[in-house]
């Protein structure tokens, strides 16, 4: 209490900051008569080769001239103008005309090693930089046409792991910096010119925020990886920040940009699942041995087809297209940026899809010589069609048999034989497409800045930004009849929801070059930001017709509603200190004061800081003259900060309003609060090298980094006897678990990342760019009375998290293949006990017992019994290495692009396999399951209980007897499951053509480039399942395949072209 | 000028950094939801809590399917022949990973920490204006639903952790389990409070001091065999003769003259009904009573759900019912041809078309229940956990004690009370066996007689070990008013003593090694 109350004075007494909204004008000055012509060429820095179609503009002028296909240009100038000269894909320049007449112009193109890097509440130039920050280049995104800007960052960036939640269109993906140092699910944090991205007002399995911004956009994407670039953003920061910066206008003649592209995705594995010959033939052999569910339809497979497969029906080769138009230019007072965007993409699932609507406009003026105001907005709307396809859309095709018709003879749609045992399962195709889950979104990113010089040093930033999203969402499931199952009442849900994040900042910037070669950048500032969401919902029965579907039609007497509203809070003050001695030597420090509404009073308050110190070796005298070595730098860099990724208002208990069948309404405790619950907190160490080597053909950066999380933030997954579920669970009328700081995690290891050019040539040249990532996470210790934590898959336990091991190893048995003969009974002869009793089951056919054909779990204490004593560890779903290997080869006109990723060393635990595998479900089968382990007596006279006179005819098999009441619960979570996960992925492969300007000048283009693109067009792995990378948004339990949405192989063709004028 | 201008838009920025730093900046409470520090300020907030415990979200895993699972099915009432997991119910082969039986354990838990949360709440919390008769009052219902949680543990798996404060757990999460006697001796502390707490009448649906008395006769009847062999404590018979009588002859409540109008929802919270869950309509799944979805036969009965067709009463059951049983016997399944007019009303009434199908709990469409929000998760009957004639034949077992056969006269009035509403001749004399035949017909398909087994088991393992090991766990075929059974189909695992003791869950299991080693004492 009392750091806040020191907090509202220091409040106080700041020196408050200013705002201003100022109209923006821009009018321009015409050239001075007194002037003379002046030619000159425009060349590009890196191949001296002409730069067509770059503008040429007097500085303060609204109107220049263009260079021609040999980048040559003229124009009327006095001594003393500036000319400007600007292209896209290059950096602009600026040259005072003198008393030349001729000029010659080089431009530095924008590369992945950008030579501005954003920082945080300001930019600065590489060289100068202290922290661990990765750059992405724009135009290196555009190359692998992702649909998403996370997306486009897998595989680019060493340290980043980007893992694909949902394939499906705009789905989620799960982004790790630098390993698994949090509990909760906690992405970076995500800043989109200056605005920070909240979360999206409606979201659900595979929603991804970010889907609405256009990766064709992005002028660079910057990751702030370690803590002394990350601390100035504070406590949100923790896990790394992704900054995206959109593009700008220009100054310059206007310049309109057209991106194109259409594609066809394709579904690119399936699971060998039964037709319905192998069906008919299992479920005989089935009913024979179970003795009930006798089907005389299946009497003489060999006479049937081969049924449905569902897989196909629901999968289907999906269309996606894209188109941009960018208009962009600018004189010197007033540069704008204004582009459209329409994008679609049809999921490969029946039922999804994915509209993408966007404007931007980008705006900066400068009003007076003192005052800059500028904005960035963008404006988009989603529409998606999420319909029965949640993560686990492969599992849906699963559940269904063979012998279901998608449709019947007479229209209708298939379902089961109402007069079998077993499961009713829907018809999923049916339910895709009958049943509406629309979910729509309009979005408003905004930023609006106006910044005042004071002095030339002195500078007064001032920013409004705000993301505010408005989301819907209609679901109707209309009546219909699948079989037996029979949906006599319609009904509909309809929901809207806002989520607004808005945060206003205040900053002064001093930067002063002291004569005596010392450079410093100071930064003080302060913000606020509110964060709040609200809901509401309504529903209705009993529509008069299923087309008729807007709420208001339905039965009002069966109408109910709900609704939410939250909000929270977070205050910072921050300030930057940056010396630069000699452009040698180089000192970072940052310090910030967070205090967030999300912890009791008197926990609020904390302060983040780092300190990061550069030594630039190449401008030491000593390696002056050493001309191998372009640039060398090394960083060393040590931080703490902060992070508070829990609910709101955790810290005391709620009560939720339900309806009781007593008085009508009650209140139920929601949650069990922990009013200790304090911030997380991480110290990290980094020491990094970054270099330019043999006349810049090689550029390399690697960083070791060590990061130790306290006080680790987690909604605990407690014994079931608590009452209690964490937030990644299911299991209604629980209380909310506890967040805890339950313990502390350590993770370090080594990014890597090396361009080259390897071969360069008048006509060919190849490029590569290497990124490996190496990340070892290990439980330092765990602090809230449990020996370990959980992730559990509904009721059972698969992982389990431990002092000394990584986070979420998996967790069961192992085993031995399958009892085969009496004399495995002798070498193996542990089997369970009753839990309670410790009687151990018994060997017999009958219920209850163990037999042939369970599975041999290992008894690893040796103790004579299968137990939960005998479960280990089975792998860590966490990869030790990641790899991204991008070739680009070009040859005259034409550029071919290949891109591979790599995982190594991690296990997948498939979940499909739990169900597909067993024998003794009531859904559908994988065709392994055909291969059942048989038995059969060895004298049929003898006995029929004495397992000696029993045989296994098809020894080998992996799959199980055929039993409804086996007493070894064969399907427990065992290495029987969890596979290999390790990959390598052709990610993307390209072939692009350039057509020369001079044979394009004509249709007055200045720029025209075709390519033929194929993302995902093969993988190598071991892993038996769809597709090895699986994320998860819960830590305690990832590389579960529960069926997920794969990643779709897509062809596409596409175009960029450029006009001027 | 130019100086001015930037003092005058550094001014502007102040007054708008004001707007954005109030005083309480980051004093963010709930906006959609009360806390607890702005609840149990009146009587009427005490009685919004405590409502919330008697059905609803928290009781939703054992209602889903368990509370017939095991009460019925694995006793032998009901044959459900195809989810492995029900199937293991039937052929007493339940292993560790069995879901229900894990949804059990975890839905009485959820009951304990919602009640323990509501009894702290109205100890620490509770104004001072409230007073101490209605505090212990909303004290004695959340105890009650307490007790009656625990008591489910302790006759499904005997020794388990007992848990008073939930917010304990956060930095000690592992705890062992409690010797079984003292897992009684807290129910009945719980319930006896209860007993003292209640009022003798309340709103309907709402519990009295007679359910208290009620439920602690049974607690006492069950416990009386705890670790006895062949006979039970006399002790504890006597109170639950006492309590059990009481309610009988003090209470002023008598029995719903119809048995079939006990079942149906215009019927719910009946005069008989002493503890009842109280289901909501229009609540969606997850919150309500899922019942009818899952032992339905039709969908015409609950539209979307009726996913019953292969369930049914085992062969075992049917030919207990003698033909003058058939009030019960039609109140309880459906046999080929049976009409019911109020199922379906609206279509003119529901003929069962199958062998024989479930009945108790099928209540029938919205319509038929004036409930046009519910759906097939959310069926509107207040199912009894305890009701009056079940306190009645409690009353008739306490009496007869360690005899086999009693000709006392409250006894008799109380059993004969219970036949003649059924329709069925009165008698002179009860031997043991007749009491547990009637019980099992009267409270078929009501949970409650795996229970009756697991209280003979206490005393005389072997009675009720041989009472399971001689059914007929099949169905049957019906036809012109003759039932066939099956052949069975499913190998049956004998049943032994510790049939009676259910595995504890896996997961707890692994979650909580403490679990595993033998139980301590909770009182020292």
């Amino acid at each position: 209490m009392k750091k806040d109350n020191q907090k509202r004075r220091m409040r106080r007494s700041l020196v408050l900051l200013c705002f201003l909204l100022s109209v923006l004008y821009g009018a321009g000055q015409g050239g001075s008569p007194a002037t003379r012509k002046i030619t000159g060429t425009v060349l590009s820095a890196t191949d001296k080769k002409p730069v067509a179609g770059a503008s040429v503009v007097l500085k303060g002028a609204t109107t220049g001239v263009q260079t021609d296909e040999k980048g040559q240009f003229a124009i009327n100038a006095k001594d003393r103008d500036i000319l400007v000269i600007s292209s896209i894909g290059y950096v602009s320049g600026e040259m005072t005309v003198g008393r030349r007449s001729v000029l010659e112009v080089m431009l530095q193109e924008y590369s992945s090693t950008l030579d501005q890097v954003v920082i945080g509440y300001g930019h600065a130039p590489r060289k100068d930089i202290t922290g661990s920050i990765a750059s992405v280049s724009g135009e290196e995104i555009r190359k692998t046409q992702p649909v998403t800007v996370d997306q486009a960052l897998q595989g680019k960036v060493a340290g980043v792991v980007i893992q694909q939640v949902s394939g499906q269109p705009g789905g989620g993906v799960s982004v790790q910096i630098r390993g698994l140092s949090s509990f909760n699910n906690n992405p970076p944090m995500y800043v989109i010119d200056g605005v920070i991205i909240g979360g999206a007002a409606i979201d659900g399995t595979g929603t991804n925020p970010l889907s609405s911004i256009n990766p064709s956009e992005v002028a660079s994407i910057d990751i702030l990886k370690d803590a002394s670039a990350t601390a100035i953003y504070g406590s949100q920061a923790t896990n790394g920040v992704v900054i995206i910066t959109t593009k700008r206008g220009k100054v310059g003649a206007p310049t309109v940009t057209y991106d194109g592209y259409y594609g066809r995705q394709k579904l690119p594995h399936t699971y060998s699942v039964m037709n319905l010959r192998d069906y008919a033939g299992f479920m005989n052999d089935k009913s024979t041995i179970i003795g009930y569910d006798f089907r005389p339809q299946f009497a003489n497979p060999q006479y049937l087809g081969a049924g449905t497969n569902w897989q196909k029906a629901l999968f289907r080769a999906a269309p996606m297209q894209n188109h941009s138009v960018t208009v962009s230019g600018g004189d010197a007072r007033t540069q704008y940026l204004l582009s459209g965007t329409y994008f679609s993409q049809d999921g490969i699932a029946q039922g999804s899809d994915f509209k993408r609507t966007s404007i931007r406009l980008n705006l900066d003026n400068k009003t007076t010589d003192w005052l800059k105001v500028g904005t960035s907005l963008q404006l988009a709307n989603v529409t998606e069609n999420v319909n029965a396809t949640g993560s686990n859309v492969i599992n849906t095709a699963l559940t269904q048999t063979p012998e279901v018709n998608v449709k019947n003879p007479d229209g209708s749609w298939g379902g089961n034989d109402p007069n079998i045992y077993g499961a009713y399962a829907l018809n999923p195709f049916a339910m895709a497409n009958i049943v509406k889950n629309l979910k729509k979104r309009y979005q408003l990113f905004g930023n609006i800045y106006a910044e005042v010089a004071f002095t030339r040093d002195l500078s007064l930033r001032n920013e409004a930004s705000g993301s505010f999203d408005f989301g819907t969402e209609d679901q109707f499931t209309p009546t219909y009849v699948m079989g037996p199952i029979i949906n006599t009442v319609n009904s509909a849900t309809y929901q809207s929801a806002q989520n607004f994040y808005t945060t206003v900042r205040n900053y002064l910037t001093y930067n002063h070059y002291f004569t005596k070669g010392i450079s410093l950048n100071a930064l003080l500032g302060h913000e606020a930001q509110v964060s709040t969401y609200s809901n509401n919902s309504s529903s209705r029965k009993n529509f008069p017709s299923n087309n008729v579907q807007a709420i208001n039609s339905g039965d009002a007497t069966t109408a109910t509603n709900n609704g939410d509203k939250q909000q929270s809070a977070q205050e910072s003050y921050f300030g930057r200190v940056f010396v630069g001695y000699h452009d040698k030597y180089l000192l970072t420090v940052n310090l910030r004061d967070d205090g967030s509404s999300k912890f009791a009073p008197g926990r609020r308050w904390v302060t983040t800081w780092s300190g990061a110190l550069a030594w630039r070796v190449s401008n030491e005298a000593f390696l002056k003259d050493f001309t191998a070595v372009n640039d060398l730098k090394l960083r060393v860099g040590y931080g703490l900060t902060n992070n508070q990724n829990i609910g709101n208002y955790t810290y005391g208990a709620t009560l939720t309003t339900i309806a009781t069948g007593l008085s009508g309404y009650s209140q139920l405790t929601s949650n069990l609060p922990n009013a200790s619950v304090k911030w997380e907190t991480t110290k990290s160490f980094n020491i990094g090298l970054d270099g330019t080597l043999l006349r810049k053909k090689i550029t390399f950066s690697v960083d070791y980094y060590d990061r130790t999380t306290d006080g680790l933030l987690l909604s605990v997954p407690l014994p079931l006897y608590s009452g209690t579920i964490p937030n990644t669970g299911y299991s209604p009328g629980a209380l909310a678990a506890p967040n805890e700081n339950v313990g502390s995690v350590r993770n370090h290891g080594f990014d890597l990342s090396i361009a080259s050019t390897n071969v360069e040539t008048k006509n060919f040249s190849w490029r590569t760019n290497l990124t490996v990532s190496h990340n070892i996470n290990k439980i330092l210790s765990l602090n809230s009375g449990n020996d370990a934590l959980y992730g559990y898959i509904g009721n059972v336990i698969a992982a389990k998290t431990v002092v000394g091991r990584s986070i979420g190893e998996f967790w069961g048995y192992q085993t031995d293949g399958i009892f085969q003969s009496a004399s495995d009974f002798k070498s193996h002869p542990a089997i369970p006990a009753n839990t309670t009793t410790g009687v151990l089951l018994p060997i017999t056919p009958g219920t209850g017992g163990i037999w042939l054909g369970d599975v041999m779990f290992r008894d690893r204490n040796k103790d004579g019994v299968i137990n939960e004593k005998d479960q280990t560890y089975l792998g860590s779903p966490l990869p030790s290495f990641q790899f991204g290997f991008n070739n680009t080869f070009t040859y005259r006109n034409f550029d071919l692009t290949v891109f591979f990723t790599a995982n190594t060393g991690n296990k997948v635990l498939d979940q499909l396999n739990i169900n597909g595998q067993d024998p003794n479900q009531n859904f559908g089968y994988f065709k392994s399951v055909t291969n059942y382990t048989r038995i059969a007596m060895i004298d049929p006279a003898g006995s029929t209980t004495d397992v000696n006179n029993f045989m296994v005819t098809n020894p080998g098999t992996k799959i199980t007897r055929i039993s409804q009441s086996s007493g070894n619960d064969n399907t427990r979570i065992s290495d029987r499951y969890v596979e290999d996960g390790s990959f390598i992925r052709c990610k993307n492969l390209t072939l692009g053509y350039s057509f020369s300007p001079k044979l394009i000048a004509k249709a007055r283009l200045s720029a025209l480039h075709i390519y033929a693109n194929v993302n995902n067009p093969f993988i190598i792995t071991k892993y038996s399942g769809m597709d090895p990378e699986v994320g998860s948004y819960n830590p305690l339990l990832v590389g579960v395949d529960n069926g997920f949405y794969p990643q779709p192989r897509v062809y596409t063709v596409g175009l960029n072209l450029t006009f001027n004028k | 000028m130019k100086l001015f201008n930037k003092i005058f838009s550094a001014a502007t920025g102040i007054v708008l950094l004001f707007c954005s730093c109030q005083k309480n900046f980051l004093e963010r409470p709930p906006l959609a939801q009360i806390t607890v520090d702005n609840f149990y300020k009146s009587n009427a907030d005490l009685r919004l809590a405590t409502a919330a415990l008697y059905g609803g979200s928290p009781w939703f895993d054992w209602q889903y399917f368990p509370i017939l699972g095991i009460g019925d099915v694995l006793s032998g009432n009901i044959l459900q022949p195809y989810n492995s997991n029900l199937v293991q119910l039937t052929t007493f082969s339940i292993t560790p990973g069995n879901e229900y039986i894990a949804n059990t354990w975890r839905c009485m838990y959820k009951v304990i920490a919602q009640t323990n949360t509501v009894i702290k709440a109205i100890t620490t919390r509770a104004a001072d204006s409230i007073s101490i008769a209605s505090k212990n009052a909303a004290l004695g219902e959340s105890r009650f639903i307490r007790a009656t949680a625990y008591f489910h543990l302790a006759q499904l798996w005997g020794a388990v952790p007992i848990i008073e404060d939930n917010t304990k757990l956060i930095g000690s999460p592992l705890l062992p389990r409690n010797i079984t006697t003292d897992v009684y001796k807290f129910i009945i502390g719980d319930l006896a409070f209860a007993v003292k707490s209640l009022p003798a009448s309340d709103a309907p649906g709402r519990l009295t001091t007679w359910a208290a008395q009620g439920m602690l006769a049974k607690v006492y009847l069950t416990r009386a065999g705890l670790g006895q062999n062949g006979s039970r404590n006399a002790s504890d018979l006597d109170s639950a003769r006492y309590f059990a009588g009481n309610v009988c002859n003090n209470s002023g409540l008598s029995l719903l003259p119809s048995y079939y109008n006990l079942f149906r929802t215009q019927y719910n919270d009946n005069p008989e009904s002493l503890f009842a869950l109280q289901w909501a309509p229009g609540v969606g799944y997850g919150i309500g009573n899922g019942l009818q979805a899952q032992f339905a036969s039709s969908n015409v009965l609950v539209p979307g759900g009726g996913f019953g067709g292969a369930i049914g009463p085992t062969a075992d059951l049917y030919f207990l019912y003698t033909t003058q049983d058939s009030i019960r016997r039609k109140a309880t399944f459906m046999l080929k041809g049976d009409h019911y007019p109020e199922l379906n009303a609206a279509g003119g009434g529901f003929t069962e078309t199958g062998d024989a199908n479930i009945k108790k709990h099928i209540v029938g469409t919205p319509q038929d229940n004036n409930a046009p929000t519910t759906d097939l998760w959310n069926s509107v009957e207040h199912n009894a956990v305890l009701r009056l004639g079940d306190v009645y034949l409690l009353y008739v077992e306490a009496i007869m004690g360690n005899n086999a056969t009693t000709t006392d006269g409250q006894a008799l009035l109380y059993f004969n009370k219970i036949r003649t509403r059924a329709g069925v001749d009165p008698v002179t004399e009860i031997a043991d066996t007749t009491l547990a035949k009637e019980r099992r017909i009267e409270l078929a398909f009501e949970g409650q007689y795996w229970f009756d087994l697991v209280r003979l088991s206490y005393y005389n393992p072997q009675s009720a070990v041989d009472q399971l090991n001689k059914q007929q766990r099949v169905g049957f075929a019906y036809n012109n008013g003759v039932a066939a059974p099956y052949v069975q189909n499913l190998t049956i695992t004998p049943a032994t003593p510790a049939t009676f003791t259910m595995p504890l869950p896996a997961t707890e299991v692994t979650a909580d090694p403490l679990l595993s080693q033998p139980p301590v004492a909770y009182y020292k």
